[in-house]
């Protein structure tokens, strides 16, 4: 004699089976709601854009944390939606450029540092050159340097001419910084920026090795 | 449990006997008692289930239930409402991206103050690349005289941002170099940290 009923079976396994199924659908779904991307934009199709945007980026092997970055930039500076997902496909176009224009093996912080020089307006085979001046150090230093003299109001063609000329005299990435930071100074004091940057590269240079010691003392050694 | 199903079996013996006497077979009542004990006795798991009197379904009903179930989180995947934007720093342990809290300075990191006077304003915070624009990272102290401060360390290089006043209204820093926003047309500051 059973005192179970035994239609009770076929109402017991399948609610459980189900209720187990739709935990399963709906924890991923919470789950994916506190991602970065998903927290920043509330806007569901956008998030999508967005995201599809960024994992197509990924899938081409470039970095996610830059277009991340850039997604919440645009949060904070309360852009619409629709401008957050063109800047982050304009910032991977540029990755993408850069890590053309660097390559073999560039750093993440080297295709960033690319990336906002072209945003700055310089021309892509001066990235190419930065790069040849110095093929196996990090050439992070110079071109945010660059970047910075040309956002200055520095023409790039003698910008590229200084810091590479820097460069292949064996200055430090602490000395071009230095540069780009005493060249900022200047002209927030009012002095012209061609100006500034001719007085400091000067300065810059006569701390440095004359040339032929320079070649001798030529970096060889792998990016830090 | 235990008890009630005792009972219910020797209402069960008496009925039979009474019943199965009635016809002339005393060995019956034996007979139909002993094929009920050779059946398993329901597990704990089956006898729990059974404590709830849930109604009973169909294999139809069933089907129906599970398939309603599993619709019902399809929908929940897609109408689930969205959470508020929360504490950005609640996941930035799941970023790749280097957030730089001021009380931990990295290697070759540049210990930079930044200033911003805003003598009416209820919060400032410094944003820019270097914390990924987030908010929460690097709020800043107000002083007695109305100036905001904070110490952040910086890797040498050219860093980009801006101060965020009141959780709403981002400025540019009036002591730094200005740059333009290419993509979001928004003001910002430009420092180059020389490094050491």
């Amino acid at each position: 004699m059973r005192v179970t009923s035994a239609p009770r079976r076929w109402m017991v396994g399948p609610a459980l089976a189900a209720l187990l199924l739709g935990v399963s659908l709906v924890v991923p779904a919470l789950q994916a709601q506190t991602s970065p991307v998903a927290l920043a934009i509330p806007d569901a199709k956008t998030r999508q854009v967005v995201e599809r945007e960024i994992a197509r980026a990924v899938s081409r092997g470039l970095p996610s944390a830059p277009l991340v970055a850039k997604v919440m930039e645009g949060v904070t500076k309360q852009a619409a939606p629709d401008r957050i997902r063109a800047a982050v496909a304009a910032q991977a176009q540029r990755l993408e450029e850069a890590r053309g224009l660097l390559g073999p093996t560039p750093t993440e912080a080297e295709l960033v540092s690319g990336a906002e020089a072209l945003a700055a307006g310089i021309p892509t085979a001066m990235l190419k050159q930065v790069r040849a001046a110095w093929p196996a150090q990090s050439v992070v230093m110079p071109l945010d340097v660059l970047t910075e003299l040309v956002a200055r109001g520095v023409p790039p063609k003698q910008a590229l001419e200084r810091v590479v000329t820097l460069m292949r005299r064996g200055a430090t990435p602490v000395q071009i910084a230095g540069l780009g930071a005493a060249v900022q100074a200047d002209v927030a004091a009012g002095l012209a920026p061609d100006a500034a940057l001719e007085v400091r590269a000067r300065g810059v240079m006569s701390l440095l090795p004359s040339p032929a010691a320079a070649a001798a003392l030529a970096p060889s050694g792998r990016r830090p | 449990m235990r008890d009630e199903r005792d009972e219910v079996i020797e209402a069960v013996r008496g009925a039979l006997r009474t019943s199965v006497a009635d016809q002339g077979d005393p060995r019956a009542v034996a007979r139909i008692l002993s094929a009920a004990f050779a059946a398993p006795a329901p597990s704990r798991w089956r006898r729990w289930l059974d404590g709830w009197h849930l109604p009973v379904l169909s294999r139809a009903g069933a089907a129906v239930v599970a398939v309603i179930a599993v619709a019902a989180g399809f929908v929940a995947r897609g109408v689930l409402p969205n959470r508020e934007p929360m504490d950005p720093m609640a996941v930035t342990g799941e970023l790749p991206i280097p957030v730089v809290p001021a009380s931990d300075p990295r290697a070759g990191a540049v210990a930079t103050q930044f200033v911003f006077e805003a003598p009416t304003a209820r919060s400032v915070a410094l944003v820019g690349d270097f914390n990924a624009w987030i908010p929460t990272a690097a709020p800043l102290l107000r002083l007695p005289s109305g100036v905001w401060t904070v110490t952040v360390p910086l890797m040498p290089g050219r860093h980009v941002y801006a101060f965020l006043v009141d959780g709403a209204r981002l400025e540019a820093d009036p002591r730094a170099a200005s740059v333009v926003d290419t993509d979001y047309g928004r003001p910002s500051s430009v420092l180059m940290v020389p490094g050491r």
